[in-house]
């Protein structure tokens, strides 16, 4: 499993886990995200349980694991949070981060120890020590209950599902030809994510604010001017597309 | 997960629904109790001799019915706790493997105090589990003693049978066969459980 620091200030850092070498063929490569405080660390989309083991190895090299005291689970999907139940007996304080929707559903991955904070629709601020980020509705993206998280020091926005690409663990970590990477993106974002609507709603929203850094769970992270270029690239294409196909 | 841990869900579910068959034939054994104390009934004093039986044949299915159903609890509590056991023992692979892969880094040992919380639960669960089949090793061992009156039930109704009228003998003798062929089917089942719960406990051991 690599480890890269996208950021770093007095207050906060955010390091990136993923392009695993030894990951199983057929399982999809995923970014989980960790911002790591003073006193405290979230991990979010910690990922599957194919990826515990690495994960937890991964993350002593950086912090104790005790330091984990907030988890963020951006959906419910197995590649999501299906190592919830591992986390739940090495975290034993934790708190999870999750949709309101999906309570009932994630608790089937195990949770007999960590606190389930149930986000609601409209999100919330998570203050932890001197990090303030703001987890961020994108529902239909593709979840029915869906959240980003937003860091408005670090100007990041930990996209989840969106943005994604499907490419091989050794690709590049960072989008580096804009039009190239649309290819990898196009069919996961037209089968995937199911609403025009929701997707135009959401560009608008995130639109307004400051993002230096995109930061999808699976692919490449974009930079600078490729945030742009994604939210208009995003904002044209048709989704849920699917149905229209077969007609 | 081991073929071994696959084994111990697959034995406990087989377990259950052996004992959920046994108290459906149990409670065909009610209808025969009621039936053949209405026949007795009919019979009057040609059938003296076969009324009290009726009432061992009740309480045999009554028995048969509160045991089976108890044993059914104990094999789905002894399937919740190998499920339990079996998810302790996967985080213990998960731990060791990431404490092979993180030696050198700075914080490996704080994964410490939380692999020696899933050992001792594993612990714990262990005992439980092996706990959990003796008590069904027990409860199966216990409803087989009582089947035995089924066999002396079943032969003590054949003998009254043959007592009672003749217009009530045809009858008297399905009760009887009834009885004879329900418990029969019942303990073919207990032992069929008891064998596989055997094989959990020589696992258990192992």
């Amino acid at each position: 499993m690599q480890t890269y620091k996208i950021f770093e200030s007095k207050h906060h850092q955010w390091l990136v886990f993923g392009r695993d070498p030894e990951k199983p063929n057929k399982i999809i490569d995923t970014n989980q995200y960790m911002v790591v405080t003073k006193n405290n660390a979230l991990l979010m989309d910690p990922g599957g349980i194919e990826l515990f083991s690495v994960m937890l190895a991964a993350i002593v090299k950086h912090v104790p694991i005790e330091k984990i005291t907030h988890l963020f689970a951006s959906h419910q999907d197995p590649d999501i949070i299906s190592s919830l139940g591992l986390w739940d007996q090495a975290l034993p304080d934790a708190t999870l981060h999750s949709p309101w929707l999906w309570e009932g559903f994630i608790r089937h991955f195990g949770m007999d120890n960590i606190e389930y904070s149930p986000i609601p629709d409209e999100g919330y601020p998570l203050r932890i020590d001197d990090a303030n980020l703001t987890f961020i509705p994108a529902h239909y993206l593709h979840s029915s209950g869906n959240f980003n998280v937003y860091d408005e020091e670090a100007k990041i926005l930990m996209s989840g599902d969106i943005g994604a690409a499907i490419e091989g663990a050794d690709a590049p970590l960072y989008v580096e030809n804009f039009d190239e990477h649309c290819q990898k993106m196009t069919m996961f974002h037209q089968r995937w994510m199911p609403s025009n609507r929701a997707k135009n709603d959401w560009v608008e929203r995130v639109s307004k604010l400051e993002i230096d850094m995109m930061c999808p769970q699976h692919g490449r992270i974009f930079k600078g001017d490729d945030v742009k270029r994604f939210l208009d690239w995003f904002y044209k294409l048709e989704v849920g597309t699917a149905l229209a196909n077969k007609t | 997960m081991s073929s071994k841990q696959i084994n111990y869900f697959v034995t406990t579910a087989l377990i259950a629904a052996k004992l959920d068959n046994a108290n459906k034939i149990a409670k065909q054994l009610l209808l025969t109790a009621s039936n053949a104390r209405a026949v007795a009934l009919r019979a009057g004093d040609s059938a003296a001799g076969f009324k009290p039986l009726t009432d061992f044949i009740d309480q045999l299915a009554r028995v048969t019915i509160a045991s089976s159903k108890q044993i059914n609890v104990l094999a789905t509590q002894l399937s919740r706790v190998s499920a339990n056991k079996m998810r302790t023992d996967n985080a213990i692979c998960h731990f060791e493997r990431a404490d092979r892969i993180a030696t050198d880094y700075a914080y490996v040992e704080s994964l410490s105090p939380a692999y020696g919380r899933i050992k001792r639960s594993e612990l714990a669960l262990n005992n439980k589990y092996v706990g959990e089949i003796f008590r069904l090793n027990d409860a199966l061992d216990e409803l087989a003693r009582e089947l035995r009156t089924a066999v002396i039930l079943a032969t003590l109704s054949r003998v009254e049978a043959s007592q009672a009228a003749l217009l009530y003998q045809e009858s008297l003798n399905g009760v009887a066969d009834n009885v004879e062929l329900s418990a029969r089917q019942i303990k073919t089942l207990i032992e069929e459980a008891k064998k596989l719960a055997q094989e959990l406990h020589q696992d258990a051991n192992v």
